[in-house]
Protein backbone atom coordinates (compact mmCIF):
# COMPACT_ATOMS: atom_id res chain seq x y z
CA UNK A 1 0.00 0.00 0.00
CA UNK A 2 1.24 3.51 -0.80
CA UNK A 3 0.86 6.23 1.76
CA UNK A 4 2.05 9.80 2.14
CA UNK A 5 3.28 10.26 5.70
CA UNK A 6 3.72 13.85 6.83
CA UNK A 7 6.29 14.70 9.51
CA UNK A 8 6.18 18.14 11.04
CA UNK A 9 6.22 21.12 10.91
CA UNK A 10 5.82 20.39 14.63
CA UNK A 11 6.84 16.92 15.75
CA UNK A 12 8.40 15.46 18.91
CA UNK A 13 11.49 14.23 17.03
CA UNK A 14 12.19 17.67 15.59
CA UNK A 15 13.67 20.50 17.60
CA UNK A 16 12.79 23.04 14.98
CA UNK A 17 9.99 23.25 12.41
CA UNK A 18 10.44 21.46 9.08
CA UNK A 19 7.82 19.72 7.03
CA UNK A 20 8.88 16.43 5.46
CA UNK A 21 6.54 14.48 3.20
CA UNK A 22 7.40 10.80 3.00
CA UNK A 23 6.05 8.80 0.05
CA UNK A 24 6.00 5.27 1.36
CA UNK A 25 5.44 1.82 -0.01
CA UNK A 26 4.50 -0.21 3.07
CA UNK A 27 7.09 0.80 5.64
CA UNK A 28 9.80 1.78 3.14
CA UNK A 29 10.26 5.38 2.02
CA UNK A 30 10.42 5.52 -1.79
CA UNK A 31 10.63 9.29 -2.10
CA UNK A 32 10.56 12.33 0.13
CA UNK A 33 10.45 16.08 -0.01
CA UNK A 34 11.22 18.74 2.57
CA UNK A 35 9.57 22.12 2.97
CA UNK A 36 11.20 24.90 4.97
CA UNK A 37 10.31 28.49 5.71
CA UNK A 38 8.51 28.25 9.05
CA UNK A 39 11.09 30.49 10.74
CA UNK A 40 11.58 33.13 8.04
CA UNK A 41 12.09 36.44 9.83
CA UNK A 42 13.59 38.65 7.11
CA UNK A 43 16.84 39.26 9.02
CA UNK A 44 18.76 40.11 5.82
CA UNK A 45 16.23 42.83 5.10
CA UNK A 46 16.39 44.20 8.66
CA UNK A 47 20.20 44.33 8.47
CA UNK A 48 20.00 46.92 5.69
CA UNK A 49 18.60 49.41 8.23
CA UNK A 50 21.21 48.80 10.92
CA UNK A 51 24.75 49.99 11.50
CA UNK A 52 27.59 47.49 11.92
CA UNK A 53 27.35 47.22 15.73
CA UNK A 54 23.56 46.86 15.69
CA UNK A 55 23.90 44.22 12.97
CA UNK A 56 26.27 42.22 15.18
CA UNK A 57 23.50 42.00 17.77
CA UNK A 58 20.95 41.15 15.06
CA UNK A 59 22.93 38.40 13.30
CA UNK A 60 23.82 36.84 16.65
CA UNK A 61 20.10 36.13 16.98
CA UNK A 62 19.88 34.24 13.69
CA UNK A 63 20.59 31.04 15.61
CA UNK A 64 20.79 30.07 19.25
CA UNK A 65 23.35 27.27 19.02
CA UNK A 66 25.86 28.89 16.67
CA UNK A 67 25.26 32.51 17.65
CA UNK A 68 28.98 33.29 17.95
CA UNK A 69 29.63 31.95 14.45
CA UNK A 70 27.28 34.50 12.89
CA UNK A 71 28.70 37.48 14.77
CA UNK A 72 32.24 36.23 14.09
CA UNK A 73 31.66 35.83 10.34
CA UNK A 74 29.82 39.12 9.98
CA UNK A 75 32.65 40.93 11.79
CA UNK A 76 35.21 39.24 9.51
CA UNK A 77 33.24 40.34 6.45
CA UNK A 78 33.10 43.99 7.61
CA UNK A 79 36.82 43.87 8.46
CA UNK A 80 37.42 42.40 4.99
CA UNK A 81 35.60 45.30 3.31
CA UNK A 82 37.51 47.85 5.41
CA UNK A 83 40.87 46.05 5.27
CA UNK A 84 41.12 46.04 9.08
CA UNK A 85 43.69 43.83 10.81
CA UNK A 86 42.41 42.39 14.11
CA UNK A 87 44.92 42.29 17.04
CA UNK A 88 46.33 38.80 17.59
CA UNK A 89 44.88 38.46 21.11
CA UNK A 90 41.45 39.40 19.79
CA UNK A 91 41.75 36.71 17.08
CA UNK A 92 42.71 34.06 19.65
CA UNK A 93 39.77 34.94 21.93
CA UNK A 94 37.41 34.66 18.94
CA UNK A 95 38.86 31.22 18.15
CA UNK A 96 38.50 30.10 21.79
CA UNK A 97 34.81 31.10 21.82
CA UNK A 98 34.24 29.46 18.42
CA UNK A 99 35.79 26.15 19.52
CA UNK A 100 33.90 26.13 22.83
CA UNK A 101 30.76 26.69 20.78
CA UNK A 102 31.65 23.80 18.47
CA UNK A 103 32.18 21.51 21.48
CA UNK A 104 28.85 22.43 23.02
CA UNK A 105 27.04 22.16 19.66
CA UNK A 106 28.46 18.72 18.82
CA UNK A 107 27.74 17.37 22.31
CA UNK A 108 24.22 18.78 22.14
CA UNK A 109 23.66 17.06 18.80
CA UNK A 110 25.14 13.76 20.03
CA UNK A 111 22.81 13.92 23.05
CA UNK A 112 19.77 14.48 20.83
CA UNK A 113 20.81 11.66 18.50
CA UNK A 114 21.10 9.26 21.47
CA UNK A 115 17.73 10.47 22.74
CA UNK A 116 16.08 9.80 19.35
CA UNK A 117 17.43 6.25 19.20
CA UNK A 118 16.09 5.72 22.73
CA UNK A 119 19.40 5.61 24.59
CA UNK A 120 18.48 8.13 27.27
CA UNK A 121 21.28 7.36 29.72
CA UNK A 122 23.82 8.30 27.01
CA UNK A 123 21.79 11.43 26.31
CA UNK A 124 22.14 12.52 29.94
CA UNK A 125 25.80 11.53 30.06
CA UNK A 126 26.56 13.64 26.97
CA UNK A 127 24.66 16.65 28.24
CA UNK A 128 26.45 16.35 31.55
CA UNK A 129 29.81 17.02 29.90
CA UNK A 130 28.20 19.71 27.74
CA UNK A 131 27.29 21.49 30.97
CA UNK A 132 31.02 21.82 31.72
CA UNK A 133 31.48 23.60 28.40
CA UNK A 134 28.44 25.80 29.03
CA UNK A 135 29.95 26.80 32.40
CA UNK A 136 33.14 27.81 30.61
CA UNK A 137 31.19 29.87 28.07
CA UNK A 138 29.25 31.49 30.90
CA UNK A 139 32.47 32.31 32.73
CA UNK A 140 33.96 33.75 29.56
CA UNK A 141 31.02 35.81 28.30
CA UNK A 142 28.45 35.98 31.10
CA UNK A 143 25.87 34.21 28.90
CA UNK A 144 24.89 30.67 28.00
CA UNK A 145 23.68 31.72 24.54
CA UNK A 146 24.25 34.89 22.48
CA UNK A 147 27.69 35.46 23.93
CA UNK A 148 28.27 38.98 22.57
CA UNK A 149 32.00 38.29 22.41
CA UNK A 150 32.66 39.94 19.06
CA UNK A 151 32.99 43.54 18.04
CA UNK A 152 34.17 44.95 14.73
CA UNK A 153 37.97 44.90 15.05
CA UNK A 154 38.36 42.33 17.84
CA UNK A 155 36.72 40.78 20.89
CA UNK A 156 34.68 42.46 23.60
CA UNK A 157 35.91 40.60 26.69
CA UNK A 158 39.38 39.61 27.74
CA UNK A 159 40.53 36.34 29.30
CA UNK A 160 42.31 36.81 32.62
CA UNK A 161 45.25 34.65 33.60
CA UNK A 162 43.18 33.01 36.33
CA UNK A 163 40.39 32.16 33.88
CA UNK A 164 42.94 30.77 31.46
CA UNK A 165 44.30 28.36 34.08
CA UNK A 166 40.78 27.42 35.14
CA UNK A 167 39.84 26.63 31.52
CA UNK A 168 42.92 24.45 31.05
CA UNK A 169 42.02 22.53 34.22
CA UNK A 170 38.43 22.06 33.02
CA UNK A 171 39.62 20.85 29.60
CA UNK A 172 41.61 18.15 31.40
CA UNK A 173 38.28 16.85 32.74
CA UNK A 174 36.50 17.01 29.37
CA UNK A 175 38.95 14.67 27.57
CA UNK A 176 38.37 11.52 29.69
CA UNK A 177 34.55 11.97 29.64
CA UNK A 178 34.57 12.28 25.84
CA UNK A 179 36.80 9.16 25.75
CA UNK A 180 34.08 7.27 27.60
CA UNK A 181 31.32 8.57 25.28
CA UNK A 182 33.37 7.60 22.19
CA UNK A 183 34.07 4.17 23.69
CA UNK A 184 30.37 3.48 24.32
CA UNK A 185 29.31 4.92 20.92
CA UNK A 186 31.74 2.68 19.05
CA UNK A 187 30.99 -0.51 20.96
CA UNK A 188 27.35 -0.32 22.06
CA UNK A 189 25.08 -2.77 20.22
CA UNK A 190 21.95 -0.59 20.43
CA UNK A 191 23.69 2.41 18.88
CA UNK A 192 25.22 0.24 16.14
CA UNK A 193 21.86 -1.35 15.28
CA UNK A 194 20.06 1.97 15.02
CA UNK A 195 22.75 3.91 13.13
CA UNK A 196 24.89 1.60 10.98
CA UNK A 197 23.76 1.49 7.35
CA UNK A 198 20.97 4.01 8.05
CA UNK A 199 20.58 7.21 5.99
CA UNK A 200 23.47 6.55 3.64
CA UNK A 201 24.72 9.40 1.47
CA UNK A 202 27.51 8.32 -0.86
CA UNK A 203 30.65 10.41 -1.43
CA UNK A 204 29.52 11.10 -5.03
CA UNK A 205 26.14 12.37 -3.80
CA UNK A 206 27.80 14.55 -1.15
CA UNK A 207 29.95 16.21 -3.82
CA UNK A 208 27.11 16.46 -6.35
CA UNK A 209 24.70 18.06 -3.86
CA UNK A 210 27.41 20.24 -2.31
CA UNK A 211 27.15 19.01 1.30
CA UNK A 212 29.40 20.81 3.79
CA UNK A 213 30.82 20.42 7.29
CA UNK A 214 30.72 17.26 9.44
CA UNK A 215 27.92 15.95 7.21
CA UNK A 216 30.24 15.95 4.16
CA UNK A 217 33.20 14.69 6.20
CA UNK A 218 31.09 11.73 7.35
CA UNK A 219 30.64 10.91 3.66
CA UNK A 220 34.38 10.90 3.05
CA UNK A 221 34.77 14.45 1.67
CA UNK A 222 37.68 16.17 3.38
CA UNK A 223 36.62 19.82 3.48
CA UNK A 224 37.11 22.23 6.35
CA UNK A 225 37.32 26.01 5.97
CA UNK A 226 39.69 26.20 8.95
CA UNK A 227 42.22 24.14 6.97
CA UNK A 228 41.38 25.13 3.36
CA UNK A 229 41.11 28.89 3.84
CA UNK A 230 42.58 29.74 7.26
CA UNK A 231 41.33 32.87 9.02
CA UNK A 232 41.65 34.42 12.47
CA UNK A 233 45.00 32.68 13.24
CA UNK A 234 43.69 29.14 12.59
CA UNK A 235 46.96 28.45 10.74
CA UNK A 236 48.80 28.84 14.08
CA UNK A 237 47.19 25.67 15.45
CA UNK A 238 47.79 22.04 14.71
CA UNK A 239 44.68 19.93 14.29
CA UNK A 240 43.36 17.10 12.15
CA UNK A 241 40.21 16.97 10.05
CA UNK A 242 38.49 13.66 10.92
CA UNK A 243 36.89 11.94 7.93
CA UNK A 244 34.80 8.76 7.92
CA UNK A 245 33.78 6.93 4.78
CA UNK A 246 30.97 4.65 5.94
CA UNK A 247 28.59 7.50 4.89
CA UNK A 248 25.80 6.57 7.36
CA UNK A 249 24.38 8.04 10.57
CA UNK A 250 27.01 6.12 12.54
CA UNK A 251 29.75 7.97 10.59
CA UNK A 252 28.12 11.28 11.51
CA UNK A 253 28.20 10.35 15.20
CA UNK A 254 31.87 9.29 14.96
CA UNK A 255 33.00 12.38 13.00
CA UNK A 256 31.33 14.79 15.42
CA UNK A 257 32.73 13.03 18.48
CA UNK A 258 36.25 12.96 16.99
CA UNK A 259 35.94 16.67 16.21
CA UNK A 260 35.44 17.28 19.93
CA UNK A 261 39.03 16.06 20.46
CA UNK A 262 40.30 18.44 17.75
CA UNK A 263 38.46 21.36 19.36
CA UNK A 264 40.01 20.52 22.73
CA UNK A 265 43.41 20.38 20.97
CA UNK A 266 42.91 23.85 19.42
CA UNK A 267 41.57 25.28 22.70
CA UNK A 268 44.58 24.01 24.60
CA UNK A 269 47.02 25.52 22.07
CA UNK A 270 45.15 28.84 22.01
CA UNK A 271 44.95 29.10 25.80
CA UNK A 272 48.58 28.11 26.36
CA UNK A 273 49.94 30.51 23.73
CA UNK A 274 47.52 33.42 24.25
CA UNK A 275 49.48 36.43 22.96
CA UNK A 276 49.70 39.65 24.95
CA UNK A 277 48.35 42.92 23.60
CA UNK A 278 45.05 44.68 22.96
CA UNK A 279 41.88 42.67 22.27
CA UNK A 280 40.21 45.16 19.92
CA UNK A 281 40.65 48.46 18.12
CA UNK A 282 38.30 50.60 20.24
CA UNK A 283 34.54 50.98 20.44
CA UNK A 284 33.73 53.52 17.72
CA UNK A 285 30.89 52.67 15.35
CA UNK A 286 32.79 51.79 12.17
CA UNK A 287 31.96 53.03 8.70
CA UNK A 288 31.69 50.32 6.07
CA UNK A 289 33.71 51.29 3.00
CA UNK A 290 32.33 51.10 -0.50
CA UNK A 291 32.88 47.55 -1.66
CA UNK A 292 32.03 44.03 -0.62
CA UNK A 293 33.57 40.95 0.93
CA UNK A 294 32.63 37.35 1.57
CA UNK A 295 33.92 35.89 4.84
CA UNK A 296 33.74 32.17 5.50
CA UNK A 297 33.86 30.37 8.83
CA UNK A 298 33.67 26.70 9.73
CA UNK A 299 30.61 26.82 11.99
CA UNK A 300 29.73 23.67 14.01
CA UNK A 301 27.50 22.53 11.11
CA UNK A 302 29.81 23.49 8.25
CA UNK A 303 30.78 26.38 6.06
CA UNK A 304 29.02 29.61 7.02
CA UNK A 305 29.44 32.63 4.76
CA UNK A 306 28.41 36.25 5.17
CA UNK A 307 28.54 38.69 2.29
CA UNK A 308 28.59 42.34 3.30
CA UNK A 309 28.29 45.21 0.84
CA UNK A 310 28.92 48.73 2.10
CA UNK A 311 28.37 52.17 0.59
CA UNK A 312 30.75 54.29 2.66
CA UNK A 313 28.29 55.00 5.51
CA UNK A 314 27.62 53.26 8.81
CA UNK A 315 24.77 51.14 7.39
CA UNK A 316 25.05 47.91 5.42
CA UNK A 317 23.92 48.13 1.86
CA UNK A 318 23.28 44.40 1.87
CA UNK A 319 24.05 41.49 4.16
CA UNK A 320 23.60 38.06 2.66
CA UNK A 321 23.87 35.13 5.02
CA UNK A 322 24.47 31.63 3.74
CA UNK A 323 24.34 28.88 6.33
CA UNK A 324 25.54 25.24 6.24
CA UNK A 325 22.01 23.83 6.67
CA UNK A 326 21.15 25.51 3.35
CA UNK A 327 23.46 22.99 1.66
CA UNK A 328 22.78 20.03 3.93
CA UNK A 329 18.97 20.10 4.07
CA UNK A 330 18.48 19.35 0.33
CA UNK A 331 20.43 16.10 0.88
CA UNK A 332 17.74 14.80 3.29
CA UNK A 333 15.35 13.38 0.63
CA UNK A 334 18.29 11.50 -0.94
CA UNK A 335 19.19 9.96 2.42
CA UNK A 336 15.60 9.03 3.28
CA UNK A 337 15.02 6.92 0.15
CA UNK A 338 15.08 3.21 0.89
CA UNK A 339 14.91 3.62 4.68
CA UNK A 340 11.99 2.87 6.97
CA UNK A 341 9.60 5.45 8.40
CA UNK A 342 10.86 4.63 11.91
CA UNK A 343 14.32 5.97 11.00
CA UNK A 344 13.09 9.16 9.32
CA UNK A 345 13.31 11.32 12.47
CA UNK A 346 16.88 10.17 13.11
CA UNK A 347 17.95 10.72 9.49
CA UNK A 348 16.55 14.26 9.43
CA UNK A 349 18.28 14.98 12.75
CA UNK A 350 21.56 13.44 11.55
CA UNK A 351 22.49 16.49 9.45
CA UNK A 352 22.31 18.55 12.67
CA UNK A 353 19.72 20.77 11.01
CA UNK A 354 19.28 24.36 12.05
CA UNK A 355 16.16 25.75 10.45
CA UNK A 356 16.24 29.10 12.20
CA UNK A 357 19.64 29.61 10.52
CA UNK A 358 18.32 28.36 7.20
CA UNK A 359 15.21 30.54 7.09
CA UNK A 360 16.90 33.60 8.59
CA UNK B 1 44.10 34.98 5.08
CA UNK B 2 40.88 34.77 3.12
CA UNK B 3 40.64 36.73 -0.10
CA UNK B 4 37.80 37.90 -2.30
CA UNK B 5 38.01 38.55 -6.03
CA UNK B 6 35.29 40.00 -8.25
CA UNK B 7 34.93 39.57 -12.02
CA UNK B 8 32.13 40.93 -14.18
CA UNK B 9 30.74 38.46 -16.71
CA UNK B 10 27.92 38.56 -19.25
CA UNK B 11 24.72 36.55 -19.00
CA UNK B 12 26.03 34.12 -21.66
CA UNK B 13 29.14 33.33 -19.61
CA UNK B 14 27.23 32.11 -16.51
CA UNK B 15 26.88 28.49 -17.70
CA UNK B 16 30.47 28.10 -19.08
CA UNK B 17 31.84 29.53 -15.80
CA UNK B 18 29.72 27.14 -13.73
CA UNK B 19 30.81 24.20 -15.90
CA UNK B 20 34.47 25.16 -15.54
CA UNK B 21 34.17 25.49 -11.76
CA UNK B 22 32.31 22.17 -11.49
CA UNK B 23 34.98 20.51 -13.60
CA UNK B 24 37.71 21.89 -11.31
CA UNK B 25 35.81 20.50 -8.30
CA UNK B 26 35.02 23.88 -6.73
CA UNK B 27 32.20 24.28 -4.20
CA UNK B 28 29.48 26.82 -5.00
CA UNK B 29 29.41 29.10 -1.94
CA UNK B 30 26.25 31.02 -2.79
CA UNK B 31 24.33 32.94 -5.41
CA UNK B 32 23.73 36.40 -3.99
CA UNK B 33 21.33 39.03 -5.25
CA UNK B 34 21.90 42.71 -4.58
CA UNK B 35 20.24 45.95 -5.64
CA UNK B 36 22.79 48.62 -6.55
CA UNK B 37 22.21 52.19 -5.31
CA UNK B 38 21.14 53.10 -8.88
CA UNK B 39 18.44 50.42 -8.82
CA UNK B 40 20.22 47.86 -11.03
CA UNK B 41 20.12 44.25 -9.92
CA UNK B 42 23.46 42.50 -9.48
CA UNK B 43 23.56 38.72 -9.19
CA UNK B 44 26.87 37.23 -8.12
CA UNK B 45 27.94 33.60 -8.29
CA UNK B 46 30.51 32.93 -5.57
CA UNK B 47 32.80 29.92 -5.88
CA UNK B 48 35.28 28.70 -3.28
CA UNK B 49 38.73 28.72 -4.90
CA UNK B 50 40.55 28.08 -1.64
CA UNK B 51 41.73 30.13 0.14
CA UNK B 52 39.88 32.77 -1.90
CA UNK B 53 36.27 33.27 -2.92
CA UNK B 54 35.87 34.15 -6.61
CA UNK B 55 32.75 36.11 -7.38
CA UNK B 56 31.42 36.30 -10.95
CA UNK B 57 28.68 38.89 -11.21
CA UNK B 58 26.11 39.85 -13.81
CA UNK B 59 24.75 43.38 -13.81
CA UNK B 60 21.28 44.60 -14.73
CA UNK B 61 19.74 41.27 -15.82
CA UNK B 62 16.48 40.04 -14.33
CA UNK B 63 16.17 36.85 -16.40
CA UNK B 64 19.10 34.48 -16.02
CA UNK B 65 19.87 30.91 -17.06
CA UNK B 66 19.61 28.40 -14.20
CA UNK B 67 22.76 26.52 -13.20
CA UNK B 68 20.77 24.00 -11.15
CA UNK B 69 21.49 21.44 -13.88
CA UNK B 70 25.21 21.76 -13.08
CA UNK B 71 25.28 22.35 -9.33
CA UNK B 72 22.06 20.46 -8.53
CA UNK B 73 20.39 21.38 -5.22
CA UNK B 74 23.28 23.62 -4.14
CA UNK B 75 22.23 26.05 -6.89
CA UNK B 76 18.50 25.32 -6.99
CA UNK B 77 17.77 26.57 -3.49
CA UNK B 78 19.61 29.91 -3.83
CA UNK B 79 17.94 30.44 -7.22
CA UNK B 80 14.51 29.71 -5.70
CA UNK B 81 15.28 32.16 -2.91
CA UNK B 82 16.20 34.93 -5.36
CA UNK B 83 13.08 34.14 -7.38
CA UNK B 84 10.89 34.47 -4.29
CA UNK B 85 12.49 37.36 -2.46
CA UNK B 86 13.75 39.47 -5.37
CA UNK B 87 11.47 38.42 -8.22
CA UNK B 88 14.28 37.27 -10.54
CA UNK B 89 13.50 34.70 -13.23
CA UNK B 90 15.71 31.68 -13.83
CA UNK B 91 15.24 29.86 -17.13
CA UNK B 92 14.89 26.14 -16.59
CA UNK B 93 14.27 26.36 -12.84
CA UNK B 94 11.28 24.52 -11.39
CA UNK B 95 9.38 27.20 -9.46
CA UNK B 96 6.13 25.32 -9.02
CA UNK B 97 6.84 24.92 -5.28
CA UNK B 98 7.76 27.65 -2.87
CA UNK B 99 10.88 27.59 -0.70
CA UNK B 100 10.40 30.13 2.10
CA UNK B 101 7.12 31.89 1.48
CA UNK B 102 3.62 30.47 1.98
CA UNK B 103 2.10 28.68 -1.06
CA UNK B 104 -0.54 31.37 -1.60
CA UNK B 105 2.12 34.05 -2.10
CA UNK B 106 3.32 32.47 -5.35
CA UNK B 107 0.41 33.69 -7.47
CA UNK B 108 0.40 37.23 -6.06
CA UNK B 109 3.03 38.98 -8.12
CA UNK B 110 5.46 41.01 -6.06
CA UNK B 111 3.84 40.30 -2.68
CA UNK B 112 6.77 38.40 -1.22
CA UNK B 113 9.69 40.28 -2.78
CA UNK B 114 10.87 41.69 0.52
CA UNK B 115 14.49 42.23 -0.53
CA UNK B 116 13.55 44.77 -3.20
CA UNK B 117 10.61 46.42 -1.42
CA UNK B 118 11.50 49.38 0.85
CA UNK B 119 11.05 48.60 4.56
CA UNK B 120 8.69 51.57 5.02
CA UNK B 121 6.35 50.09 2.40
CA UNK B 122 6.49 46.65 4.07
CA UNK B 123 5.64 48.23 7.45
CA UNK B 124 2.72 50.17 5.95
CA UNK B 125 1.39 46.93 4.43
CA UNK B 126 1.64 45.19 7.80
CA UNK B 127 -0.25 48.00 9.57
CA UNK B 128 -2.93 47.82 6.87
CA UNK B 129 -3.25 44.05 7.39
CA UNK B 130 -3.47 44.41 11.17
CA UNK B 131 -6.19 47.04 10.88
CA UNK B 132 -8.17 44.69 8.66
CA UNK B 133 -7.67 42.04 11.33
CA UNK B 134 -5.74 39.60 9.08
Amino acid sequence: MSYIVPIGPYHPALEEPIHAKLYTEGEVIVDAEVNVGYNHRGIEKLATERNAIQTLVLVERVCGICSHSHAFTYAMAVEGVNGTEVPKRGQYIRVITAELERLHSHLLWAGIAFHIIGHDSMFMHTWDVRELIMDMLEELSGNRVNYGMVTIGGSRRDISDEMRRDFLAKLDKVGPIVDRIVDISLNDKTIAMRTKGVGVMSTEDAIRLGAVGPHARASGVKIDVRRDAPYSSYDDFEFDVPVCDSCDVFARVVVRLLECYESVKILRQALENLPAGPINLGNKIPKIKEGEFVARHEAPRGQLSHKVAGNGGQMNQRVSIHVPSYKNTPTVPHMLRGNTVADAGLIIASIDPCFSCLDR
Amino acid sequence: MQEYRMTQISKEEIIPTALRMRHEGRWLVMIHGLVEPDGQVRVSYDYAVDPAVESYYVLGETTLPSISGIYDEAARWPECELHELMGLEFEGLDTSKRLFLPEDMLETQGKGHILVTPLSELRAKRVEQMEKGE
